[in-house]
Parts: structure tokens; sequence; C-alpha cells
């Protein structure tokens, strides 16, 4: 091991400047001087394979932790940790989300790799890479199948292409969960005649057209952002069959988009829009700015994710309340959007015993705590105390989720390209400027074409 | 004490090679004091330019082995209409970022230059602001000014102008319009600086001249400050078109390239097949063929403002 890290650390710069010299000779040995490949196939007999070890090293062990979500949460975890594992020190390292996105790459492939990532959608070329280990050992060891929800599991697993999800390998394992779904304003409710949360999309509906009539706007999206992939996305995961859509995000072959059930799903979405639902300028507003405008009381419904509940139940106490999008009768049930906060290992790291010791904590009474505090949804449900009011909402509308395996990935994650064509599509979509049928088509194409390069 | 010996006991002929080797070290003395600059500017401008043009012959995910493909991620490019939805888009901006920004600085350049007033430091302080704010704050504030509620909707409802109110960014035939008048404002004071700087280097006589002939304060712009001011108005043009062209930030932070693709342009392009799609090469392509749109276009200017001398 340390022998190879040697040799890569001086392969490296030779590369660097190999690189620069045949910029100048173009045509010279061009093989021997194509960009990247610092592949990690010497180290593959890093991977474990066969039985791995749950018993952590006693010597003095320092880990690296590159993360961007809850900087603070993170350090109360990893102090917790620390507190369980004396001889373990974690040095955080946070970079803001955009940053992190792009520089994970880099960093992930440098010779100072993190031991421990936060999971990203692009770790999918890492994975492909062998820069990612694969957690299977130390999930049949630590027995993380009962500790986990299998449907956040199945988020984090992959082939080793990293192009189609939810089969193979497990590449991290999540720690706070995330979940969309549907605030409403109480008393602006009552005033439109809506005195039960809908449990079925045509209640729903109802509820907005008489929001509508009663002067009200019905529902606030922030479509300049993502907002209206959420609600686009709660329509799709009601209307389409779960294994049908799964099988789209998460790259199984033959995934389709373009089905019937998808053209309605998105038909209902235009015609809300076109019935004027929707709050004046959803395109032309954030999500952050659609939840401010439904505290001031300016919508009745408001689509958005339980990190954003923190803030409403602070600012509207008892007046606020949270369901998921509603099945299409009442016997089915809701099926939520999320994803989770999951933490991966790199197959660099030379503590990996360490390592599953941190991703195992996620599943302790401790993190989960930390975890709820920090606003996320802890794997470790039972752990956290009752909340209340809307609060108390959100954590019900997601153990009934997890509880029945109906979390469906946000759709995005279906290609890396898929999030900026989501975004304005759906924003072509809301100005009429684009049918549903091309809409669906445009994304399926986006997907497609990833999975043929 | 050894050293005034030798030298007052040397021969000519060393003497004479002393001096020609002295004269060649004098001739290449300049190059050592900018080396350190250039070495710098080889390095952080020079080199990358040529490795961005060599990785754009590569399909590559920015981590695994890239693979030589020659010129075919430019036949991607040159077949891809977004990219040319996206040059269109930049060509508008060039109006707000280039064209409107100079002739407002003209303007501005003759109201305050015709006589020294009080406070024109303060007056050229207060017009030169937005160019040190960083234009991704100055993005932030724009978007929220935007806003269905925000500032500049408060401003036409002051005025009974409700009808016309809507969330600007999200406007599929505004946006595009709305973005470029941030740039109109960050630009502005940009070209009324580098004017009002070119102005006091005219000649006073000149503008006695005309006045003494009869010349109002329009005639006066027109045929003594106008033509005095052609090399900064290239200048002025030259920055301002680069900066539309390879806009990116702006649009970045306000509309990212929405309502659908009305506001994208090649800079956003550039970025998001680097560091969302992870297609290097393509991006490089992308980037390379905006660089080259850019360097033409620079060229054009720089030769009318040549010729019209």
């Amino acid at each position: 091991m340390a022998d190879q890290r040697a040799i890569r650390g001086v392969n490296r710069p030779l590369r660097r400047m190999g690189a620069g010299a045949c910029a100048l000779v173009v045509g010279a040995a061009l093989a021997a001087c194509a960009p990247g490949g610092s592949a990690n196939d010497e180290d593959e007999d890093s991977q474990p394979e066969g039985p791995v070890s749950t018993e952590v090293p006693d010597e003095d062990i320092t880990l690296t932790l590159a993360f961007t979500d809850g900087p603070e949460m993170v350090e109360e975890l990893t102090a917790a940790f620390e507190e369980e594992y004396p001889q373990i020190t974690i040095e955080e390292q946070y970079t803001q989300f955009s940053d992190y996105v792009q520089s994970l790459r880099l960093n992930m492939t440098s010779d100072s790799a993190p031991d421990i990532a936060q999971y990203a959608v692009v770790m999918k070329e890492l994975v492909a890479n062998g820069e990612i280990m694969d957690l299977g050992g130390y999930r049949d060891a630590y027995g993380w199948d009962e500790k986990f929800p299998t449907v956040s599991m199945d988020q984090l697993t992959s082939d080793e292409s990293g192009k189609v999800y939810g089969t193979g390998n497990l590449y991290g394992v999540p720690a706070g969960l995330s979940l969309t779904g549907l605030y409403y304003n109480k008393e602006l409710a009552e005033q439109a005649g809506i005195t039960e949360p809908p449990t079925t999309l045509e209640e729903l509906e109802q509820a907005l057209a008489q929001a509508q009539d009663a002067g009200l706007t019905p529902i606030s999206v922030g479509a300049l952002d993502t907002g209206g992939i959420h609600l686009w996305a709660a329509l799709i995961n009601t209307v389409m069959p779960v294994e049908n859509y799964r099988d789209w995000v998460n790259g199984v072959e033959g995934g389709t988009m373009t089905s019937d059930d998808a053209v309605a799903a998105t038909t209902m979405f235009t015609d809300w829009a076109e019935a004027g639902y929707f709050n004046e300028g959803a395109n032309g507003t954030g999500q952050e700015d659609t939840t401010t405008e439904f505290i001031n009381g300016e919508s009745v419904f408001l689509i958005n994710g339980n990190w954003a509940a923190g803030q409403i139940a602070e600012e509207m106490g008892d007046n606020a309340g949270f369901f998921l999008m509603p099945g299409q009768d009442n016997s089915a049930e809701p099926i939520g959007s999320g994803f989770s906060v999951a933490y991966t290992m790199s197959s660099r790291t030379e503590h990996p015993e360490a390592a599953a010791a941190f991703l195992d904590f996620m599943a302790s009474e401790q993190a989960a705590q930390v975890i709820s505090d920090g606003g996320f949804l802890p794997v470790n449900t039972e752990a956290v105390p009752e909340q209340e009011g809307v609060l108390a909402e959100v954590d019900s509308g997601y153990q009934s989720a997890v509880e029945n395996e109906r979390i469906n990935q946000f759709p995005d994650f279906a290609a890396p390209a898929m999030l900026d064509e989501l975004t304005s599509g759906i924003q072509s979509l809301i100005a009429g400027q684009m049918e549903p049928a091309a809409f669906l088509e445009s994304i399926q194409n986006v997907r497609d074409s990833y999975h043929e390069q | 004490m050894s050293g005034t010996a030798t030298t007052s006991s040397e021969p000519a002929g060393a003497a004479v090679t002393a001096r020609r080797r002295s004269s060649g070290w004098r001739r290449w003395r300049g190059y050592v004091y900018v080396l350190p600059a250039l070495v710098f500017y080889l390095t952080f401008a020079v080199f990358p330019a040529f490795h961005t043009a060599y990785l754009s012959l590569f399909d590559w995910d920015g981590v695994s082995l890239g693979v030589w493909v020659g010129l075919s991620n430019y036949a991607e490019v040159f077949s891809d209409p977004m990219l040319y939805g996206a040059v269109l888009h930049a060509l508008v901006l060039v109006i707000f970022f280039s064209w409107i920004p100079i002739i407002i600085g003209l303007l501005m350049t003759g109201l305050l230059s015709r006589h020294r007033r009080r406070g024109m430091t303060l007056f050229r302080l207060l017009l030169f602001l937005p160019q040190v704010v960083p234009l991704v704050a100055v993005g932030v504030t724009w978007r929220w000014m935007y806003q269905q509620d925000g500032v500049v909707n408060q401003a036409f409802r002051l005025i009974g102008l409700d009808g016309i109110t809507r969330a600007w960014l999200g406007d599929f035939d505004l946006a595009l319009y709305a973005v470029g008048i941030i740039g109109t404002w960050a630009m502005s004071g940009l070209c009324m600086m580098l004017f009002l700087t070119g102005v006091q280097k005219v000649d006073t006589d000149l503008y006695e001249a005309a006045r003494l002939d009869g010349a109002g304060p329009v005639h006066e712009f027109v045929s003594v400050t106008l033509p005095q001011l052609r090399g900064e108005i290239a200048v002025a043009m030259t920055v301002t078109t680069v900066a539309a062209l390879a806009s990116f930030d702006i649009v970045y932070v306000t509309t990212n390239g929405g309502p659908g693709n009305q506001t994208t342009v090649p800079g956003l392009l550039v970025y998001r097949l680097a560091f969302t799609e992870g297609q290097v090469g393509l991006a490089a392509a992308v980037a390379v063929v905006l660089a080259a749109l850019i360097l033409a276009i620079v060229y054009v200017i720089n030769r009318l403002a040549r010729s019209a001398e």
C-alpha cells in the first residue's frame, strides 16, 4: 500500500509535465499523455474482500471528513463520535455546496483524499473509477440492514459503472433524510372552506379550486430554482407506478418517462399552471422566497421539503400543517420524493475500520438526536423525542413513507445534466411554452444520451 | 583595494570585452525585471489557455483516463442548437453591457466635464461604485429587486403602473433584457470613468478655440470631445464586449439560464458541461470556440478604431 502510494506520487507530476509537452507537439505519443487517468487500478486490494472487522484499532487515528451539509450538525456528530471512540480524531473539511460538488472529483482522486466524504451525484464517476469503497462487507458485519431504512440504502447502491442505481454494491450510508411534501396554512384553508387536509389527488385539486374561488393564491411554487421540480415529481410519483419511476431514475435499461401516465401527471401540472393555481411569477421566485410568501400568508399551500419545517414551525406555530402528495384514491399510500445526507468512504483510506465505525455511528441514538436538531430526519426514528405541530406531521409523513418503502429518489438523479434540463423545462411548462409530451421527450433524451456515453 | 589596482592596469582589450558584455547584459536586463510577472503570466494565463485547447481534443469526464477524439468535440459544438441560442443571447447582452453603457458614459462625460464643479470626486466615486462591487453580490441584489414584491415592482406600483409588474426574471420575453439591465448598471460607471480621464488630457486650447468659433455645448462635444476620446471608446468597447460575451456570474446568480433557456450564455454552458455533466473535453471545445469568437470581434473593434484615425 505505502509503496504504491509513493509510486503514484511520483507518477503524477511526470504525467502532468508530459501533458504540457505534448500540448506543444501535438501528435507525439498521444495515448501516453491523455488527461486524467490517475485510475485507482493499483489500489484494488484496498477494497475489502471477504470478512471485514468491526473492531476499531486502539492506536491514535485521524480521519478527515469532507462534507457540505449542516456544518454545525457535523461538528456535533463528530464530537459525539469522538467521545465514543477517544482514540479517533476527526478533522472536518467543510466546503460550500456548489464548490463541494465541483471540487469533489479532484479531491477524491488526490493523494490527500478525505477518508469519509458526503455523498453527491458526481460520485457516479468516482464509483466507476473505483475511488469509493464498496461497503458490502461492513453492511453484513455491522448488520446495517437492520439499522438503516432499506429504501434509503437502496438509493445508495449502484453497479460498478456508477450509472445504474438501486442494485449492486453499497457505496454509502444515510445519516439524515429529506423529504418533500405540501405545507398548508390552516387559517387560510378554513377561510376557503377546506376543513381537512386532502386525502386524494382529486380532493387536492378541489381544494386548490376552492382556494382560488376564495380569492387566495392556492399554491406557492418556487420554480426559479427547484420548487417546480418538486411539485412535478410529486405528481409523477403519485400517478406513475413506483417500479416504473425507479427504473427510470435509477438508470435501469428501458426505463421511460414518456409513458401515458407520465403525460397525464405532467398535463395535470400544466393544467394547474394554466388555471392560475400557482403564485404569480412562480418562474421568477426561488424556493426560499416562496417559503417566506407562505409564512406571510400569501398562499394556502406550499410545495417544499422537510428542510423548511423548522422555519415554518417557528414562524407559524400551530397554523401550519404538512402532508405528503395524496394518492389517486384513499387506498393508495402516499409517496414522497426524498434523499439523504449520506456518507461514503474513500477507497484510498488507510483506516477503513475507523471510517466504518463512523458510518455505523449514524444509526446510533446520539446521532439521531443531533441529526434531528440539525433539521434532518434521523435514520433511527425511535431515538428522537416526539415533536409537536407541523414538525410532528413531517415526522409522521416520513415514518409512513419509510415503513412502506415509498420514498422515491429526486428526479435529477437520473443523469448529471438532468437538473438543468428539468428546471428549464418546467419553467417552460409553467409559461405554456412547451407541451407536456415534448418536455418528457426532452428529459428522456438527456437520460438516454447519458447512458449511451 | 585590489580591485582598483586591477582596473587601472587592465589592458585595453579586456575593457572592450567588459563593455561589450555589459551592453549585452543591458539589453537583457529589462527581461529580468519582467521575468517574475512573465513566469506568472505564462503559468497561469498562457499555459492554461493552451491546455484548454489541448483538453478539447479529448473525451474526458474529469476523473478517468481521457480518450483522444480529435476534432469530434468541435463537430458536436457546431451541431448543438443550444449553443447557437446561447451565442445569440450573448450578442443581445453586448447591447446592454457595451453600447448602452458607452452612450451613458459619454452623456455623463459631456455633462460633467465641461465645467469644473465642486464635488466632482464624489460624483465620480458614486458612479464608479458598481464597478467595485463583486458581480455575484450585484446579481444577488438584483435578483431580489426583480422579485414579484421587489423594489422594481414597488416603484412601478408607486407610479401607478401596476399593470406591468411581474417577476421579471421569470418572464419568457423579458428575462434576458432584465439581465442585460444589470450589466448596464454595472458597466456604465467603468465607461464614464474611462471617458472622464480621457477628457482631462484634451488640450483646453481646443475647447477655447471651439468656443471662440461659437460652438454650443452639443457642437463642442461632437467636434472636440468625441474625436479626442476615440481611443478610450475603443478600450471601453473592447472591455465591455468581452464582459458580455464571456458573461457568466450575473446570469448564473440571477436566472441560471432560465426561464426555459431564455438567458443561457456560452459561459454558462461551459460551466455546466465541465462541472455538472462531466464532459470536460466538450466544455473545453465550447470555451475555445467562444474565445475565438471574442478575439475575432475584438479584432474588428480595434481595426475600426484604428482605421477611423
